[in-house]
């Protein structure tokens, strides 16, 4: 959310200025300063509120104390654990939950027995939330690692199915004539062609999915885990440790855009005719 | 244009924040309402509250009295499954002024740096009990060392599960604490995701549908033992209004000194069952405290095991992290509003203090 109107502000500040007639900046790096501006006014509008006692100290921790609270869970490594237990959960899942996205939604996009046969099905469940299913996916498959595997291949695997069928079937007509009228071998149609045209949109769909699957996984944690960022933050509200549930909050969200650069770089590495 | 719009707009927002403040403000500080948390369970669509709250919440003496001053009682059902985290928000935030609940989640609360004062004991506390699958060859706690193990943390009968591991030398972190809430916890033991569940008397519907087998409860144990849940209010509320305290403890009195009488025993056991949709028999068994006489079970003095109690609940919460400062509990305790309460309903010869086992 910040990162879109801090986006926006740059943008509007970059229009303006040049209309200054000022052009020797960088403009990419002023850019990502603009980014900043959001953050650090919500810091302030923070310190702000602690400062006139807008809630309770037990609510509203002043940002030092959450931070001091940082330096604790971290040192005690309930922190580092419970990310490293968290990324491992998102890691399989993920690669669980895309890989069979993909080809769900190449089976899908591409065979008309499929369409038939499993389409409807499909459509039905992936308009039943995942977090919907926890309890009886709880029944089903615990409480262990195993229900958050689980989960997070519910939450990757339909936006990767649907964006890898839309994909596929977006191909121009064209460019696939093009490649059957230049007799193009199997492979090289399917790199030249068929790989380039459809990716883009197949990775926006995995972006949005692991996006989705991180906040899936710590909301799963906070009800149904021993361990994990979820879990420190939901025993931080059982001990009105509100500073650690801000920790938690913090650091999921850093992961969670984190997340969704790395992927963007990854689209950026993929995909040069795509730079800007 | 719009940039003028936008200014009102964010002046209006916050004004209207600020108003919203400070009418909270002042509510908390009226003394035309006490709101009043406990824990409910919702039958039929009507909240049964537990213990002797149900029979403050229908004490006509209390009502008329408080009519006379006008003030209103509000009462905060709180659900079961969250009942530490949900009250000690409610207490932080100002929803409330008073609540039926536990001693450890009173102590995180109190060390967080919110003050609240225990204004009358409820009773000698509920027992614990520890669950295992019935298939479970689990004869004792130590057999399960290294075991998962369903608990709710910060919960009060986390401090009875540590006295349970203490005794047999063993440390809570010799155990996979999975911490999940009493009726997930009950699910977990049933789908065999945990080796056993620390919970209350629910473990009698578990043992009863043959899904758990209960290997230990506190029934034989020492009585500190138990978990304490009693009538706590803010030290705010307690010293402005020492008077609408007052009424409210002899309330609890009233409460206590009619359920601790031995014929009203099946009355009340009943009316439990049945507020809590709990078969009578699970009530039965939990009261049933072999080593303490049903009168003192009830009694609300202030022995010094109520204060030993509370230490024992501080030394462990430090012990267990839960808490990182330290807690007086002198300070949190006000003895007065009892001894009070007892001379005005001329009850102060019913209870003698005296040692618990």
């Amino acid at each position: 959310m910040s990162t879109h109107t801090s986006a926006a502000t740059a943008g509007g500040a970059g229009s303006l200025l040049s209309g200054l007639e000022i052009r020797r900046i960088d403009w990419s790096r002023l850019r990502v300063l603009a980014g900043l501006i959001s953050p650090l006014l919500l810091l302030v509008v923070w310190a702000l509120a602690v400062r006139a006692h807008w809630f309770t100290e037990q609510i509203l921790v002043p940002p030092a104390a959450v931070l001091d609270a940082f330096e604790e869970v971290w040192d005690s490594g309930e922190l580092p654990d419970g990310l490293k237990i968290s990324l491992y959960r998102l890691a399989a899942g993920f690669a669980l939950g895309s890989l069979s996205g993909l080809a769900l939604g190449t089976l899908l996009a591409t065979s008309r027995q499929a369409q038939i046969y499993i389409g409807p099905t499909f459509n039905a469940l992936r308009q039943v939330p995942t977090l919907a299913l926890t309890p009886m996916f709880i029944l089903i498959f615990g409480i262990g690692e195993t229900l958050k595997i689980a989960i997070i291949l519910k939450a990757t695997l339909f936006p990767v199915a649907i964006a890898t069928v839309e994909a596929v079937r977006d191909i121009p007509r064209a460019y696939l004539e093009v490649g059957r009228a230049l007799r193009l071998p199997p492979w090289t149609q399917f790199r030249r062609i068929l790989f380039p045209a459809s990716v883009p949109p197949i990775l926006t769909g995995v972006r949005i999915a692991l996006g989705r699957s991180w906040m899936v996984l710590v909301a799963v944690e906070l009800l149904a885990a021993d361990t994990g960022i979820g879990q420190l933050m939901e025993i931080g509200r059982q001990m009105l440790r509100i500073d650690i549930v801000m920790v938690g909050v913090i650091v999921t969200g850093l992961i969670g855009f984190s997340l969704d650069r790395g992927l963007r770089l990854l689209e950026w590495a993929l995909l040069p005719w795509k730079r800007p | 244009m719009t940039a003028m719009k936008n200014f009102v707009c964010w002046v209006a927002l916050a004004c209207g924040l600020m108003a919203g403040i400070a009418s909270t403000e002042t509510s908390a500080a009226d003394p035309q309402t006490i709101r009043i948390a406990a824990v409910a369970m919702q039958v039929a669509g009507k909240p049964g509250y537990m213990a002797a709250a149900q029979y403050v919440s229908e004490d006509q003496t209390l009502l008329a009295e408080l009519e006379k001053r006008h003030v209103r009682l509000e009462w905060i059902p709180i659900s079961p499954t969250s009942v530490a985290a949900l009250v000690n928000e409610d207490f932080t935030s100002h929803r409330i002024d008073f609540a039926f609940y536990g001693d450890l989640p009173s102590v995180i609360l109190n060390a967080s740096g919110f003050q609240t004062r225990l204004v009358a004991p409820g009773n000698l506390g509920n027992n614990v009990y520890l669950v295992v699958p019935p298939t479970s060859t689990a004869k004792s706690i130590a057999d399960l060392k290294g075991k998962r193990i369903a608990l709710h943390r910060g919960r009060p009968w986390e401090v009875s599960f540590g006295k349970l591991v203490a005794s047999n030398g063993l440390k809570v972190t010799d155990f996979k604490i999975v911490n999940l809430n009493p009726q997930a916890g009950a699910s977990a033991l049933v789908a065999g995701s945990v080796d056993a569940f620390f919970t209350l008397d629910d473990a009698y519907l578990l043992s009863d549908r043959n899904v758990g087998r209960i290997i230990w409860s506190s029934h034989r144990a020492p009585v500190d033992w138990k978990m304490r849940a009693e009538l706590w209010g803010t030290r705010e509320f307690v010293e402005q209004h020492p008077d609408l305290t007052q009424l409210l403890v002899n309330s609890e009195l009233r409460a206590v000194a009619w359920i601790s009488q031995e014929q009203n025993r099946s009355r009340y056991i009943k009316d439990l069952a049945d507020r809590y949709g709990y078969p009578q028999s699970v009530v039965q068994r939990d009261s049933d405290n072999a080593n303490i006489s049903w009168k003192d079970y009830w009694s609300p003095l202030y022995t010094p095991s109520v204060t030993q109690h509370y230490e024992a609940v501080v030394a462990y919460a430090r012990s267990a992290n839960l808490i990182r400062s330290d807690v007086d509990v002198k300070t949190l305790i006000v003895p007065t509003f009892v001894r009070e309460g007892l001379k005005q309903l001329s009850l102060d010869h019913y209870w003698v203090a005296q040692a618990t086992p």
